[in-house]
């Protein structure tokens, strides 16, 4: 007679004394982590521990500083620069935010197919993506500038008479910011939106058709609730992106924060205040920390919404 | 180096933990120690923008002075200069600031008070007579208590101007605004005349405008700001007023030094207030506008503005002395001699402008232009307060441009730089 013992993978590490061997090496996970613990201690955690302990001194660059409880933030609430930074910054959200969810669902409904020339448009929109903030501020500069391309051909066709100030008014400046992140974001979310249509069922749409739904009512009834989730996700990164501005303010603004100081961004704020000989680097963590609680309370809200939303 | 206001883009979080990382002035005071010991080692050599157009003459100038001196080694280092401030605090923060830097006086000013620089009024108090006394005074900060850096080179220059642009909008060319009364009254006819965006003024006062101007910028003992008084309020209402007649752009009240001289060679300002170099950069950049500019005295109610460089020694050198004896020969009167021979400078050692080299005019426009600059340099001071800060800068263009356009009061606008300006005083 044949007998035959199914060995389960437990009892095949007791009989190769495989519990002992496994109790021994408890710190093999630990190991595999280590790398990314290591770049995550560095890079984000330590410098988060040292700006919440700079945040309540009178720490400058080149001075260590003395603990000074909440005086930093006192200041803050009594600084017209600071004020001027929060409300750029969340005009950013508020204007940028619906843009960005709306405008590359519908870029994704146009150029959603296989023939050779939505690819063409596909990668035209992607473009801005891949070059860096610098450079499209650059080339937006060139363009708004008093003596730029646009002022140029206004002035050609006999639209003005004087250039348009588009980086010296504070509104139009702002907007501008405003176009070239939106320019810069298009192609990056329309590629995820892409990404979320193709996970749609193609019978629902078939079965729209049947109903009689156009392209329109299609869009409006089975795109839209398809990608209700990946919406909720890019009003995250978005509003994130949006309140942390930098690069296009900063180009545009020729790294001065507009006429007056008038377009300075939180992000800006505390570049300038937390670099330079002169840094203030106890007052930048402070600012830092008031953006770091906001953007934090920004991300919890759209959670909660969004897990109300999914409840529902 | 060469002004060119730019900023440096940092990672925001990594900049404060770099910066809080290497916060730790020693709190010594050791900088006051009197140098001795042998002039040998290695000493690093800061300069900012100066390897494109100088190589030869700073490669032979290393040479000269370690052969001088045996057994030394000069590592020179010469970085762009946008964001020089920025790269000095890295350095600064991190204890690496190299052993000798070339600096400007708000800069030395800044890291005299953190106790990073030697103080030469205690070690090297017999150099003073190898300067021009007002070049020497230049970086001494009486607030500190002691002289930081050998004065090296001056600039200053002459004003700018635009002859066609002034005669397309009704500005007698034959009579050259030399004061401000003069400026503003011909800002004012260009307003009146040209309304499609030119201008005579391109930028809005800095400092040293105010200090031509004829405003006190601080109390003797340069402990106090004193801009914001009755003058000062005189002089942005008059910047104001140009405004309110169409006399500045907006974009004017945003732009930098850069930006004005680039306005200037677009033909779009009237006024350009230059540098002995000027000449020389319009006919390489901006050929046509060159051809029609007209230069004149610096606009000025008082003595003419002046900058000055000079070269601070890291009071915590491995090699003080070696450092110091370098230091002292690239500034001695026959090597700023030599560099001014090459460069569109003044020369800060004593008795250095009574060379031939800046008292012959052998008929060109640039020897014109050098010999008058050179005058300009003889009776020319530096206005720009040492204590006055990089931020302080921009903190004052932002409210100046506030007030501008009315949405401050003048007053207020100056009450507040001053407030800014004296609270970022090292304290």
């Amino acid at each position: 007679m044949t007998t035959t013992t199914t060995i389960t993978p437990s009892r095949a590490g007791q009989a190769r004394g495989g519990a002992d061997r496994t109790h021994d090496r408890w710190w093999a996970p630990w190991l595999f982590l280590a790398p990314a613990l290591l770049i995550v201690a560095v890079f984000v955690l330590f410098p988060f521990v040292n700006t919440l302990a700079l945040s309540v001194t009178d720490a400058t660059l080149l001075k260590p500083g003395q603990f000074i409880g909440v005086d930093n933030f006192v200041r803050l609430a009594g600084d017209e620069r600071f004020r001027t930074a929060m409300v750029n910054s969340m005009l950013y959200v508020v204007c940028v935010v619906p843009v960005m969810i709306a405008a590359p669902l519908a870029l994704a409904a146009l150029v959603n197919g296989t023939t050779r020339i939505l690819g063409f448009f596909r990668t035209a929109y992607y473009l801005p993506v891949v070059m860096s903030s610098v450079i499209v501020g650059l080339i937006w500069t060139n363009l708004l500038d008093t003596r730029g391309l646009i002022n140029q051909l206004l002035g050609w066709l006999g639209v003005i008479n004087e250039p348009i100030g588009f980086l010296s008014d504070r509104w139009l400046t702002l907007i501008s910011a405003m176009v070239v992140t939106v320019w810069t974001g298009l192609g990056y979310y329309m590629v995820i939106y892409l990404a979320a249509m193709a996970n749609i069922d193609r019978s629902l749409y078939e079965a729209a058709a049947m109903d009689g739904a156009g392209p329109f009512r299609q869009f409006r009834h089975v795109t839209v609730p398809g990608v209700r989730a990946t919406s909720a996700l890019i009003g995250l990164f978005s509003s994130v992106s949006a309140f942390r501005v930098f690069g296009e303010v900063y180009v545009l603004t020729g790294g001065t924060g507009g006429t007056g100081g008038q377009n300075i961004t939180v992000t800006m704020l505390i570049q300038q205040e937390g670099t330079g000989l002169q840094a203030q680097t106890g007052y930048a963590g402070a600012i830092s920390m008031v953006m770091f609680v906001l953007l934090g309370g920004l991300l919890a809200a759209q959670l909660w919404f969004q897990n109300r939303g999914g409840d529902k | 180096m060469f002004r060119q206001p730019a900023r440096f883009v940092l990672p925001v979080v990594a900049a404060l933990a770099l910066g809080a990382c290497g916060v730790g002035g020693s709190g010594s005071d050791d900088t006051t120690a009197t140098v001795s010991g042998e002039i040998k080692g290695e000493i690093t050599f800061q300069t900012w923008n100066l390897k494109g157009g100088y190589e030869e003459y700073f490669t032979g100038l290393v040479t000269a002075f370690q052969t001088a001196n045996p057994g030394t080694t000069v590592t020179w280092i010469d970085q762009p200069p946008e964001g020089y401030q920025d790269k000095l605090s890295a350095d600064a923060a991190a204890g690496s600031l190299p052993d000798v830097v070339d600096i400007g006086p708000e800069a030395a000013f800044t890291l005299a008070g953190a106790g990073m620089l030697l103080d030469l009024s205690k070690t090297d108090p017999d150099a003073a007579k190898d300067y021009l006394p007002k070049a020497w005074d230049a970086n001494h900060f009486p607030s500190l208590g002691g002289t930081y850096a050998y004065p090296w080179y001056l600039n200053t220059g002459p004003s700018f101007f635009n002859t066609a642009l002034l005669d397309k909008c009704g500005v007698d060319k034959a009579a050259l605004p030399t004061t401000f009364d003069a400026l503003f009254t011909a800002g004012q006819t260009m307003a009146s005349k040209c309304k499609s965006g030119e201008t005579m003024v391109g930028r809005l006062p800095a400092i040293e405008t105010f200090g031509a101007y004829g405003v006190p910028l601080m109390n003797a003992e340069g402990t106090t700001f004193t801009f914001n008084d009755a003058k000062g309020v005189e002089l942005v209402t008059r910047y104001k007023q140009l405004f309110e007649a169409g006399g500045l752009t907006e974009a004017t009240l945003n732009e930098l030094q850069t930006g004005e001289v680039d306005a200037f060679k677009a033909g779009q300002v009237g006024w350009l207030p230059g540098s002995s170099y000027t000449l020389k950069d319009l006919k390489s950049t901006a050929p046509k506008i060159a051809e029609t500019v007209a230069i004149s005295p610096q606009i000025t109610n008082d003595k003419p503005n002046m900058y000055i460089e000079s070269l601070a020694v890291n009071a915590k050198s491995k090699n003080t002395a070696t450092a110091v004896a370098f230091a002292k020969f690239a500034t001695n009167r026959e090597n700023q001699l030599g560099f001014s021979s090459k460069a569109a400078i003044f020369p800060s050692a004593a008795g250095a402008l009574e060379d031939a080299y800046f008292t012959t005019d052998d008929g060109t426009p640039e020897a014109k232009l050098r010999v008058e600059s050179a005058k300009a340099v003889s009776e020319a001071i530096v206005y720009w307060p040492a204590a006055f800060s990089s931020k302080s800068v921009d903190f004052m263009r932002e409210q100046i441009a506030l007030a501008v356009l009315g949405k401050k009061d003048v007053q207020a606008a100056l009450d507040e730089s001053v407030k800014y300006a004296q609270d970022n005083l090292p304290k």
